[in-house]
């Protein structure tokens, strides 16, 4: 670290002295260290953005090249589609199913290990090690597990009696396997955003409502709760737009069925694109998608902002 | 704006252009054929990259060939490489646009995209440029995959669906395992009986996947058509007609099956179907010819294995149409090296080594010849599952029904049974609901394929 | 679920059974947890076909333990492992120098158009990856990247996200700080690099740590854009196994668990950064 030194032999620079003419204008020097980051958003973020746009006006050939203008007729399809209405709905459900579960569990078990019990570490690590499993790595094991004849989980089933559950092939079912699948992935992630959460309430908050009679119950909602809210809007932010954007799970599990009950919208987009080739139509339904995660998120600042609490 | 626009797909035309032009007159398009013959010099090793769809132990069939034909000459050098399901490898293609393989496996009903991608060399002009001799070859495989007269692809695994069935369950429940079922009606009559609890679990009499070929084998096998204009082979096809009362049937057998709890429901994929038969979960399945030898490897002796024709409705008249794939050469690559292909392709399509794939796999040879390998003799005595497919072929007359269906969306069509088959298994549409609603999508796809591809 | 058993229980049984319960439902939970680590280790020891039997063995009276050879033999885990960690490393240390030159840019520098720039940085975590990845697919294809580490990594080698999150660290470093360095002569470039960045460093854990975890992660992405075996990362390498050994878990688990290895050493190493780093950037108002 550099000390102050009033060197009188170094001439000090101030923020506003007084220059020669030829000085660069001082926008120069700050879109330098914008510009690799500039560059590739551009090429990536920006320039993708326009040709969805020009794609989605166009009805495409079986190699994907634009063909036929149609303008807003890929638009119109989609939003009278069961299809892919049905897929934004899966996605709706998937997340309003898997974050707010996701985010409870953590908590429950970030609670449960808070206390300096003895060993509580080791509990700490293994409540942790889902970060260590990877979409393809989760799935993989689950799929084997819900195997409708052959699967573990049913052989517990059917040791207490329990009938079969077609886990992946029962539309009714699916969706919540697969959340359930993203939920336990999540789970050490959220995990370690929640008991660093904890760790970070002052002990001294507690130890004043102690002295005020609280019992725990009470200090759970006025204490940890309000101080852990800045933590639990991050996790469900973060959280949502994960879960808007999950696909490998659904690539390798149930391929979108049965029946498109796991449909979600990406993976619409995904089979519209890569299978089907009908990128103009693909085009369209990921920008309506665009739109409605604006309007979402746009809802989810006002309304938790109101809730957070910041100190 | 206009920059945006034209910048890729400027790039991939600008690169297909000076590949065309490098590659001399060989390949810029379906209709350009090789003039004549290019000789490969010996110790050359030129490159070809080889895309394939075979997993499991048909995959590592196909390498063992590889590294044969690799081991037995120096002119040329194949690089084989696995792109996942038929479906991914297609897909995989289409997206790679000029950075594709030289040689390329692709499923039977991909055919009609492949001539219209503008990506291939019609086989036919190596053959007339070598005066390759197919007389010799089974003309129903390769009527397959001519049009207008000229063979666009050769074929390499031909298969054929069949019914697998437990010989050993069918005598546990008194059935005569000799006597496999013959209609719809006594499929299912011997899948209830076949079913059977034993504590807390069930074995199952059938399984059978949501697999949109079964639909189209089992609508060939009633004599009728998938798309108008002779199935697509008179003209090309307009619009679907799967709706039939024969479509219709077929949708209803399975679903009587499955509500009676004779069938289980595994889902689409013949993975599964093929693990729970190998386990014993469940006595009857349909399968591919191809996974012969998987299947029994995999059962490994703990039962019999009886494999049967498919069952059809009572009245039915009608044969099967040929299912598998064959190889296409792009006009992605050189000259040189899609003559360097045409020498694996040659090779290939020889009677000693169609006679050792069918041996290693179940898919059934495209020349006659093979039969008289002694590999292929000998499996034939001992193993009579592998003729099954064949003596099915053979008895199926040849007509636009057993052609098979000609359409450039035939995969996602395919997509579209298998949500419609689902769909009514699960009771969520009645069979002719399902069916009329997935006719008009795959229409719709179609007319769309047809306003593009002029 | 939820044991919020606080310190609280005046008598001592009290007290002891409070513990007991907690102790208790920590075992049951984390054996809940880790069931299906558990049995993926289980099945990878059984022998072909094992796994679909029922009941299916829950023990493997007979550990195959040359499954791991197997799997190792005929399928290139650690060339997958290799690019796995080459193309989250590369991301990764392709974003933190991005997202400290932008978030520097941002927040030590004063231009009149830093509102607009900004505002148009941030809209870009807006725009979900489903609208971009037809185009970017094409682009990377026409520059003919397929089935190449640049072709993975370039869309992602810059980081709205992270601009924002080293921004908000940066802020919070004294502007004395900046004027003592400027009088000393410090140029902008070098005060960043040897002040600004190591003050800001549990702000770059927390995004390395991120990212390397979230490419980790990558699934469509690469699905698109790799042709070869050699290309493909853990996820798509064991989709490919899937498609290509179908039922044959024990396989399948055999390179699960060997692709779990090294991300669980990670862990165990890595597991105290990661709680502090975490909420000490992230949650700045």
């Amino acid at each position: 670290m550099p000390e102050v030194t009033a060197n009188p032999a170094t001439r000090p620079r101030t923020s506003a002295p007084v220059r020669p003419a030829k000085r660069a204008p001082d926008w120069v020097e700050p879109l330098l260290y914008l510009t690799p980051s500039l560059l590739i958003l551009t090429v990536f973020v920006f320039y993708p953005l326009v040709r969805t746009l020009y794609l989605s006006t166009f009805l495409t050939n079986p190699l994907g090249v634009p063909k036929l203008f149609v303008g807003v007729e890929h638009f119109v399809n989609a939003l009278t589609s069961d299809q892919f209405l049905h897929s934004l709905w899966v996605s709706t459900q998937f997340v309003l199913y898997t974050v707010p579960v996701g985010i409870l569990l953590a908590l429950s078990l970030a609670l449960l290990s808070i206390k300096p019990l003895r060993g509580i570490k080791i509990f700490q690590l293994i409540f942790s090690s889902p970060l260590c499993i990877s979409v393809a790595t989760g799935a993989s094991i689950f799929l084997m597990m819900y195997n409708p004849l052959s699967g573990v989980l049913n052989y517990f089933l059917s040791l207490v009696g329990v009938p079969k559950v077609s886990w992946l092939t029962d539309p009714k079912v699916a969706l919540w396997a697969v959340g359930f699948v993203s939920i336990w992935m999540r789970l050490g992630f959220n995990y370690v955003l929640m008991l660093s959460g904890l760790q970070n309430v002052p002990q001294e908050l507690y130890e004043a409502a102690v002295v005020d009679g609280a019992n725990s119950w009470h200090k759970t909602r006025h204490i940890t709760l309000p101080m852990l809210s800045p933590t639990i809007f991050f996790a469900a932010v973060v959280g949502v737009i994960h879960a808007f954007q999950i696909f490998g799970e659904i690539h390798i599990m149930t391929g979108g069925g049965p029946s498109d009950a796991t449909n979600v919208v990406v993976f619409q987009v995904y089979q519209m694109a890569f299978q089907n080739w009908e990128f103009g139509a693909a085009s369209a339904q990921a920008l309506i998608l665009f739109a409605v995660i604006l309007v979402l998120t746009y809802f989810q600042f006002k309304v938790g902002e109101r809730q957070v609490h910041y100190q | 704006m206009q920059r945006f626009r034209k910048g890729p797909a400027a790039i991939a035309l600008a690169l297909l252009l000076m590949l065309t032009i490098l590659a001399g007159c060989g390949g810029s398009g379906s209709k350009a054929k090789p003039a004549k013959k290019f000789e490969l010099q010996a110790g050359e090793k030129v490159k070809v990259t080889f895309w394939h769809a075979m997993g499991g132990k048909n995959g590592e069939a196909v390498q063992s060939l590889v590294d044969q034909f690799n081991k037995s000459q120096d002119k040329v050098q194949v690089e084989a490489s696995y792109q996942g399901s038929y479906d991914e490898a297609l897909q995989k293609l289409k997206a790679s646009g000029p950075n594709g393989p030289t040689l390329i496996q692709v499923y039977e009903i991909g055919s009609r995209f492949m001539i219209d991608s503008g990506l291939i060399t019609p086989m036919q002009g190596f053959i007339d440029a070598d005066t390759f001799n197919t007389k010799s070859f089974e003309q129903n495989i390769l009527s397959y995959y001519t049009f207008d007269g000229q063979l666009y692809s050769m074929p390499f695994n031909t298969s054929t669906p069949i019914m697998y069935y437990n010989k050993t369950a069918f005598k546990e429940a008194g059935l005569d395992p000799e006597k496999p079922p013959k209609t719809f009606e006594e499929f299912a009559d011997y899948a209830k009986k076949l079913t059977k609890k034993n504590g807390n679990d069930t074995r199952y009499g059938a399984s059978i996947a949501w697999y949109g070929w079964f639909f189209e084998q089992l609508l060939a096998v009633q004599g009728v058509h998938y798309v108008d204009n002779d199935n697509g082979r008179k003209a090309k096809a307009t619009k679907a007609i799967i709706d039939s009362k024969e479509g219709q049937k077929i949708t209803d057998w399975l679903k009587g099956m499955v509500d009676a709890g004779s069938a289980a429901n595994l889902g689409r994929k013949t993975s599964e179907t093929q693990a729970a038969f190998q386990a014993g979960r469940i006595a009857m399945t349909f399968d591919s010819t191809a996974v012969v030898s998987t299947m029994l490897s995999g059962v490994n002796g703990k039962f019999e294995v009886g494999t049967a024709f498919l069952p059809r409705p009572a009245d039915a008249k009608g044969g099967v149409i040929i299912g598998g794939a064959s190889l296409w050469i792009t006009n992605l690559k050189p000259e040189k090296e899609q003559w360097a292909a045409w020498e694996f392709v040659k090779w290939l399509g020889s009677p000693e080594i169609q006679g050792k794939w069918h041996t290693l796999t179940g898919y059934f040879p495209i020349r006659a010849e093979a039969y008289d390998q002694e590999i292929v003799k000998e499996y034939h005595k001992t193993r009579p599952q592998y003729k099954t497919a064949i003596e099915q072929l053979r008895a199926s007359k040849i007509n636009p029904a057993t052609q098979g269906a000609v359409i450039g969306v035939f995969p996602q069509a395919r997509q579209v049974v298998e949500a419609a088959m689902e769909n009514v298994v699960l009771g969520k549409a009645t069979s002719a609901d399902a069916l009329k609603a997935a006719a008009a999508e795959i229409t719709t796809s179609i007319e769309n394929y047809n306003k593009t591809t002029k | 679920m939820s044991q919020a058993t606080a310190a609280g229980q005046s008598t001592p049984i009290g007290r002891h059974m409070g513990t007991i319960v907690t102790y208790v439902g920590l075992v049951v939970t984390a054996f809940l947890m880790l069931f299906p680590l558990i049995w993926a280790i289980i099945v990878s020891l059984m022998k072909p076909g094992e796994v679909n039997q029922f009941p299916p063995p829950l023990w493997p009276t007979d550990p195959q333990w040359q499954n791991y050879a197997e799997v190792a033999r005929s399928v290139p885990v650690f060339r997958y492992l290799f690019n796995s960690v080459a193309v989250s490393a590369i991301v990764t240390g392709g974003q933190i120098v991005t997202a400290s030159l932008a978030g520097y840019a941002f927040s030590f520098f004063k231009f009149r158009a830093k509102g607009i720039l900004f505002a148009l940085f941030m809209s870009t975590m807006m725009v979900p990856w489903e609208v971009t990845m037809i185009p970017n697919f094409l682009t990377i294809r026409s520059l003919r990247l397929t089935s190449t580490y640049p072709g993975l990594v370039l869309p992602f080698l810059a980081t709205a996200f992270g601009t924002f999150l080293l921004r908000q660290f940066f802020l919070t470093i004294p502007r004395d700080l900046e004027d003592a360095a400027r009088i000393d002569g410090c140029g902008r470039f070098r005060f960043l690099v040897s002040i600004v960045l190591p003050l800001a460093r549990p702000g770059l854990i927390t995004l390395g740590a991120y990212t390397f975890l979230s490419t980790w992660n990558q699934y469509l992405w690469p699905l698109l854009v790799t042709d070869t075996k050699e290309m493909r990362t853990v996820q798509i390498g064991i989709r490919f196994l899937m498609n290509e050994e179908g039922q044959q878990f024990h396989l399948i688990m055999a390179a699960v668990v060997i692709f779990m290895i090294p991300a669980a050493l990670l862990l165990l190493w890595g597991q105290k950064y990661l709680v502090r780093g975490l909420m000490a950037g992230a949650v700045k108002g």
